[in-house]
C-alpha cells in the first residue's frame, strides 16, 4: 500500500510576510506590557544596568511602593479615594441616567424622540477633550470648580451609555414579554423595574466598564476642574508628583525619592485595575466595542 | 331623534380621552429621561451655548468685542502651527491605524481560533494604558537606555531620548503611542465585522481558487470597509482633540515640553495661564466646530448609527 504523504505547502511570500509582519506586532504591543510588570523589581540605577526585560528583586519594588506610598503623608491614598469616589460616583450617576433613557427610547414612541436620539450619538461622538474648556468655563461661572460635585456631575453625562442601552433594550428585550406585560396592565414603571431591569445586566455591566474607563484615567477634565491638590484623582496627583520630583528628566537629584522606579509604579498604579478588568470581562467588553465601534 | 344625540359627545369624550392618555404617555415618557436630559443640558448644550456666547464678549473690560477675540485668536502665529502639527499627526495615525488595523485583524482572522484569541488579547490589553500612564510608560519605550526596544534605535543610530524624538518627531511620537493603546480594541471590531461575514461568499472565493492572501485582499477586505471608514473618521475626530499628551511630555525635562504644541493646549493656555476666557472660548468654539461637524456628518449623511 503506498502510503499518500500529505503535500508539502510552500508558504508564500506574502504568507511570510504576514508572519513576520504578526511577530513585530506582537512584539510592539506584548514586550512594553511585560516590561512594565518587570521594570519596577528594579532600583533606579538598575534599570540602566540590567537588560531591560530581566527582573530585579521583590525588594526593589517594595521600596518603590513605599517611597511612593508613604511621600508628603501618603497622599497617593487620598488621590485613590477620590479616584474611586469620582469613578464611582460618575459610574452610579451614568447608570441611573442611561438605563431608563435607554429603555424609553427603545420601547416608546413619542414626539421628540428621534431629536433626543440624534443629539445622542452627536454627543457620542464629539471627544470628550473638546467640551471639557467649556464645561470648565460654564463651572467656574457658577463658582463650581474645584469641587467634588462638578467632577462627579460632569462625568455623570455619558451619552455612550445611553447609546448602548438603548441598542441593548431594543434587541435583547423580547417584544412579547413587553407586550404581555402591558396587556396584564403593568404601566411603563413596572416593566422597567421588574421585566427590563432584571434581564438588563449585560447591558449595565458595559455601561459601568466604559464609564470606568472614562472615569478612572480622565486627566483633562480633572486638570481643569480641579487646582486644589487635595482633590486630584490619581492621574493627575501622581504626573504632579513626577513632575515634581524631576524623575523623569535628566536634571540632578532634587533629594526627593520619588525616581524612575516610583515613576513607574505611579504608572502601574493607574493601569492595573483596568488591566483586571480587561482580563476578567473581556467577553463583555467585546460584545460592547462590537455595539458601538469605540469611544477613545 | 332624541336617541340619536348621546352618541357624538360620547367619542368626543372617548376622543379627549384618548388625548389625555397619549398626553400622559409622553410626560412619562420624559420622566424616565429627565436625569439622562438635565445632564445632557447642564453638560452638553450649555457649556457649549456658554462658550459661545463667551467668545463675543472681552474677559478684561467685559464689554462685548463682536469677533475680536476670533481675530485674536487667529492672529496668534502658534495656532497655525499647532494646527499644522495635529493634522500631520491625525493623517500619520489615521494612516497607520487603516493599514496597521486591517493587515493585523486579517492576518489574526486567517489563523487558528486559539492563537488567534492570543494574539488579539496581547494586542487588546495595551488598551488599559490611558492617559498620564501611557506619557509615563512611552518615555521610557523612547530612552535607548531603558528600553526593551533598544536594538531598534541602535539599528536607527539614536543614541537617546532626544535623538529619538528628533528622528521620529513629535507627531510620529503621538502616533505610536495613540496606535498602542487604541489599535487592538479596533482589531476587535474587526474581527466582529470579519466573523459576521457570509459563509457561502468566502466558499466561492475559495472554490475559485483564491489563496488565503487573495481572499483577505479581495474579497474580505472591501467587505469591511464601511467599518474600516467608521475608524478613520472617529480616529480623525479624537486625533483632533490631542491634549495629553504633548502635554506632559515635559515630565521629561525642559527640552521635550511642548506647551502650544495641539489647539487644545493654547485654548488652555489662554484660559489658564493668561485669564482670557474670551480668546480661550473663541479657541474652544473653533475646535469644537470641528469636532461637532464631524459628528453631524456621521450621524446625518452616513447611516452608521440608526436612530430606529
Amino acid at each position: 500500500m503506498a502510503s499518500r504523504r500529505p503535500p508539502v505547502r510552500i508558504p508564500s511570500l506574502t504568507g511570510f510576510m504576514a508572519m513576520g509582519l504578526l511577530l513585530v506586532a506582537l512584539c510592539f504591543f506584548g514586550l512594553p506590557m511585560v516590561w512594565l510588570m518587570l521594570a519596577t523589581s528594579h532600583t533606579d540605577a538598575g534599570l540602566f544596568t540590567a537588560p531591560p526585560l530581566s527582573w530585579g528583586s521583590f525588594a526593589n519594588m517594595g521600596a518603590a511602593w513605599e517611597n511612593l506610598s508613604t511621600y508628603e503623608s501618603a497622599y497617593l491614598v487620598r488621590w485613590a479615594t477620590n479616584s474611586l469616589i469620582y469613578s464611582i460616583g460618575g459610574v452610579s450617576l451614568s447608570l441611573i441616567a442611561a438605563l431608563p433613557a435607554g429603555f424609553i427610547l427603545a420601547t416608546q414612541v413619542f414626539p421628540g424622540r428621534r431629536l433626543i436620539l440624534i443629539l445622542t450619538l452627536i454627543a457620542m461622538i464629539t471627544p470628550n477633550a473638546a467640551l471639557v474648556l467649556p464645561i470648565y468655563l460654564q463651572m467656574s461661572f457658577l463658582g463650581l470648580d474645584n469641587t467634588r460635585t462638578a467632577m462627579v456631575l460632569a462625568t455623570g453625562f455619558f451619552p455612550f451609555g445611553v447609546y448602548l442601552a438603548f441598542i441593548y433594550f431594543a434587541t435583547a428585550l423580547p417584544r412579547e414579554i413587553l407586550n404581555a406585560a402591558r396587556v396584564d396592565g403593568a404601566g411603563p414603571w413596572r416593566v422597567f423595574a421588574s421585566v427590563a431591569l432584571p434581564l438588563a445586566r449585560p447591558a449595565i455591566a458595559l455601561i459601568a466598564f466604559f464609564s470606568f474607563l472614562a472615569n478612572w484615567s480622565n486627566y483633562f477634565l480633572a486638570l481643569v476642574l480641579l487646582s486644589d491638590d487635595r482633590l486630584h484623582n490619581l492621574p493627575l496627583g501622581l504626573t504632579a508628583l513626577i513632575s515634581g520630583a524631576r524623575a523623569l528628566s535628566f536634571s540632578a537629584a532634587t533629594g526627593i525619592p520619588i525616581r524612575r522606579p516610583e515613576a513607574i509604579m505611579a504608572a502601574l498604579i493607574i493601569i492595573v485595575p483596568v488591566l483586571l478588568i480587561f482580563l476578567f470581562s473581556q467577553r463583555y467588553i467585546r460584545a460592547g466595542l462590537l455595539a458601538g465601534g469605540e469611544k477613545g | 331623534m332624541s336617541q340619536t344625540n348621546p352618541r357624538p359627545p360620547r367619542s368626543a369624550d372617548r376622543a379627549a380621552r384618548a388625548a389625555r392618555k397619549r398626553r400622559r404617555n409622553v410626560l412619562v415618557c420624559y420622566l424616565f429621561l429627565a436625569p439622562y436630559l438635565v445632564l445632557l443640558l447642564l453638560f452638553g448644550i450649555l457649556p457649549i451655548s456658554y462658550a459661545f456666547g463667551l467668545s463675543f464678549f472681552d474677559t478684561f473690560t467685559g464689554a462685548f468685542a463682536g469677533l475680536e477675540n476670533y481675530v485674536s485668536a487667529i492672529s496668534d502665529f502658534r495656532l497655525g502651527r499647532s494646527f499644522a502639527n495635529v493634522g500631520t499627526y491625525v493623517v500619520l495615525w489615521v494612516s497607520l491605524m487603516l493599514v496597521g488595523v486591517a493587515a493585523l485583524a486579517l492576518i489574526v482572522d486567517a489563523m487558528p481560533q486559539r492563537a488567534g484569541v492570543a494574539a488579539r488579547t496581547v494586542f487588546f490589553l495595551p488598551g488599559a494604558v490611558t492617559s498620564a500612564a501611557i506619557v509615563v510608560l512611552w518615555l521610557f519605550l523612547l530612552d535607548p537606555a531603558v528600553s526593551p526596544f533598544g536594538p531598534v534605535f541602535a539599528l536607527m543610530g539614536a543614541e537617546n531620548r532626544f535623538h529619538v524624538f528628533e528622528t521620529i518627531g513629535f507627531a510620529g511620537v503621538f502616533t505610536l503611542m495613540a496606535f498602542f493603546a487604541y489599535a487592538g480594541g479596533w482589531i476587535v471590531v474587526m474581527h466582529g465585522a470579519l466573523i459576521s461575514l457570509p459563509g457561502d461568499v468566502l466558499d466561492a472565493g475559495r472554490v475559485d481558487g483564491c489563496r488565503p492572501t487573495g481572499l483577505a485582499l479581495f474579497v474580505k477586505l472591501p467587505m469591511i470597509w464601511r467599518t474600516m471608514t467608521l475608524m478613520a473618521v472617529l480616529s480623525l475626530a479624537n486625533g483632533l482633540q490631542l491634549f495629553v499628551e504633548p502635554q506632559l511630555l515635559g515630565l521629561a525635562g525642559p527640552q521635550l515640553a511642548r506647551n502650544d504644541w495641539a489647539p487644545n493646549q493654547l485654548a488652555y493656555q489662554y484660559a489658564f495661564l493668561m485669564g482670557d476666557f474670551g480668546v480661550s472660548a473663541a479657541l474652544s468654539t473653533m475646535i469644537l466646530a470641528v469636532s461637532l461637524a464631524i459628528a453631524l456628518w456621521i450621524v446625518l449623511a452616513t447611516r452608521f448609527y440608526r436612530t430606529s
